[in-house]
């Protein structure tokens, strides 16, 4: 085995929390169960690793199963990534989409090989008809740096790819026009939109995010909650109350009852003209328009900005630009004067 | 919100017609000289062709669909169509309209799966699917009553071409819509549910997965017939082109086996072609397994 393939392997099993090292490696099915039920996991986890190694040694791993293994590492940990969203389009009027998974995989493979000579490009075939693509690039003259790798996951029949942040822009479009081509599609964007929250994302462009619908047996649930803790105790009068009914109507109109995806950031970079109702002063004069950069973070922002307007610290209806985030698909923005 | 205040220059129908002569100006202006490149030539080509075989793929349709017709169904152009002065009028009259259109037709909507309820801005509906019987999933589209109508949310899974079809329909006739829908939504619950068959009941007979896709509109695998045998000799490559139908539009299947002199297994090779192309999936393999070594040629019919 390559030394190499041994190090990145070595590297990428240290990094394995050992709470999930039997269940990667069995995803993995590389080492076989009889094999793996001989080693200690008991162990401090550095002799484990090579205990591993070693085996893997034996097994001749390939630097295909090594990319393999990687790819599982950061299925299982896809929010150590951060994720850019690509969405592509085709002409209209265009045949009904017969999608062939190893057409798409030979194709997109094939016109990154024409390109770039070195590359390392694998693919992990998950549920609902997605694949992982995991890309170790290369230039013309160096091998792949497989410690930098980029990942895409694309579902197929669909307009959207997920594609993890990638250092080297210069690589992007190649990578961009490997995937529209072998995808049946012409055109593709990048959106505004980034998280590290992968499975935030698929819910806000496939709009599965908000999935309560009203049945036949569904009933009204808001007016309940909010009249029960109104009455908990007849000693206290809310002299509020009307207000606090208007604010989290207009909250649960607005973000609805279902749980928000999850996002950490939106930012708003503006250019505007100062307006001001005095004449005549510093900045009302300025022909050059105001530039800053405004920054929201959050563990969850989308749950924060909806308790902002009940906890009293913001006026009910929010902002537009706020609100708009998953309707929009876009956690970034640039605001200019019309 | 602006049509509202319009209300009292002439109501709501003069506004249409207002925002209609507008239309059809700026269209006017917007028309390109025409270009005379080859490129364009071959790009209306190629757009007429399409046109002519949508539509002589409709009529096929139509004929089969008539072939079969029973007293029971209707057509669809035989339902209640909501005109636009319906749509126009208030949110209260055309909600009326649309659960009126549930209602006049009857067992022939709820035949087909379609069920409304009335929401605070205007009606949800929820669309089941089902094949040979089968109750499989439901899925819900949203509706706000307003100019113009438009879907609050869905579960409409993200690879049917809902807005395309919301582009042609919506607007125009909610009915034909919802059919559209429901037409796309049953046959694509139809031929996953032809595909998860064949994988979880005759997975004996297959060399390896199934290979599919999201819309299952193209199926691949290897398979063999007698259940005892070791090699796996037949590929098979399914095409669904219209994504209306649940029965393949392309069939190819390939004899990979050694035997290639033999004509039984040409003759096999095109019995299986013309089954594929007749019978759901599955039970085509209920078929292969229930017979065994020789497939009954009465059955090819």
């Amino acid at each position: 085995m390559d030394e190499t393939v041994a190090e990145f392997i070595k590297r990428t099993i240290l990094k394995i929390p050992m709470t999930e090292m039997m269940t990667i490696l069995k995803a993995w099915d590389f080492l076989p169960e009889n094999q793996l039920q001989t080693v200690n996991f008991r162990q401090r986890k550095e002799s484990l690793v090579q205990d591993l190694v070693l085996l893997c040694e034996n097994k001749r791993a390939s630097l295909r199963d090594a990319a393999l293994l990687d790819i599982i590492y950061t299925q299982f940990h896809r929010h150590q990534k951060v994720w850019d969203v690509f969405q592509m389009s085709k002409e209209p009027g265009e045949d009904v989409d017969l999608f062939d998974m190893e057409q798409f995989k030979s194709s997109f493979e094939k016109i990154l090989r024409r390109a770039l000579k070195n590359v390392t490009v694998s693919f992990r075939d998950a549920e609902e008809n997605a694949v992982w693509i995991r890309i170790a690039w290369g230039t013309q003259y160096r091998k792949p740096n497989q410690y930098k790798p980029v990942f895409v996951v694309y579902y197929s029949q669909t307009p959207y790819a997920f594609t993890s942040f990638c250092h080297l822009k210069s690589n992007t479009p190649l990578l961009s026009q490997a995937l529209t081509v072998a995808s049946n599609h012409h055109k593709i964007v990048k959106m505004d939109l980034r998280s590290r929250y992968l499975d935030s994302l698929k819910a806000i462009v496939f709009k599965q995010y908000n999935q309560k619908f009203e049945t036949h047996n569904s009933t009204m649930p808001l007016q309940e909650n909010l009249e029960l803790d109104m009455h908990m105790d007849s000693r206290i009068i809310h002299e509020n109350r009307i207000e606090k009914e208007r604010v989290q109507r207009v909250t649960q109109e607005t973000f609805g009852d279902y749980p928000q995806p999850r996002l950490e950031f939106a930012q708003y970079k503006l250019e505007t003209k100062f307006k001001s109702d005095f004449h005549g002063g510093i900045l009302a004069e300025r022909k050059e328009p105001l530039r800053c950069l405004i920054k929201f973070s959050s563990p969850h922002l989308l749950e924060a900005l909806k308790s902002l307007a009940p906890a009293g610290i913001a006026d009910a209806p929010l902002s537009p630009l706020l609100t708009c985030i998953p309707n929009k698909g876009m956690n970034y923005f640039k605001i200019r004067d019309k | 919100m602006e049509w509202a205040n319009d209300k009292s220059k002439g109501g709501v129908l003069a506004h249409l017609e207002r925002l209609e002569t507008q239309m059809s100006r700026s269209c006017k202006n917007l028309e390109d000289p025409p270009r005379e490149t080859a490129e364009s030539d071959l790009g209306t080509k190629i757009r007429k062709l399409r046109c002519l075989r949508d539509k002589l793929r409709a009529e096929v349709k139509q004929r089969q669909a008539r072939i079969k017709a029973s007293t029971a169904n209707a057509e669809p152009d035989q339902t209640l169509e909501i005109s636009e002065q319906e749509a126009v009028g208030g949110k209260e009259e055309n909600m009326k309209a649309i659960l009126q259109a549930y209602r006049f037709t009857g067992i022939n909507l709820f035949a087909s799966g379609l069920s409304g309820k009335r929401t605070s801005r205007g009606v949800c509906v929820c669309i089941s699917t089902a094949f040979e019987g089968n109750l499989l999933d439901s899925y819900f589209v949203d509706l706000v009553i307003q100019k113009p109508l438009r879907i609050h949310h869905h579960s409409v899974p993200v690879f049917i071409p809902l807005e395309e079809i919301s582009a042609k329909y919506l607007q125009t006739n909610i009915q034909h819509f919802l059919f559209c829908l429901c037409e796309y939504l049953n046959a694509y619950a139809g031929r996953k549910y032809q595909a998860d068959q064949l994988q979880r009941d005759f997975a004996a007979f297959l060399a390896g997965p199934l290979q599919r896709n999201s819309l299952c509109n193209l199926l691949s695998f290897t398979y063999k017939v007698e259940p005892q045998s070791r090699s796996f000799p037949f590929c098979a490559r399914l095409l669904y082109k219209d994504l209306t139908t649940t029965l393949p539009t392309d069939v190819t299947i390939t004899y990979q086996g050694t035997d290639a002199s033999s004509t039984s297994w040409e003759e096999q090779r095109a019995s299986h072609e013309n089954l594929f192309f007749t019978k759901p999936l599955h039970q085509v393999f209920t078929s292969f397994a229930r017979n065994g070594e020789r497939l009954d040629m009465s059955l090819v019919s």
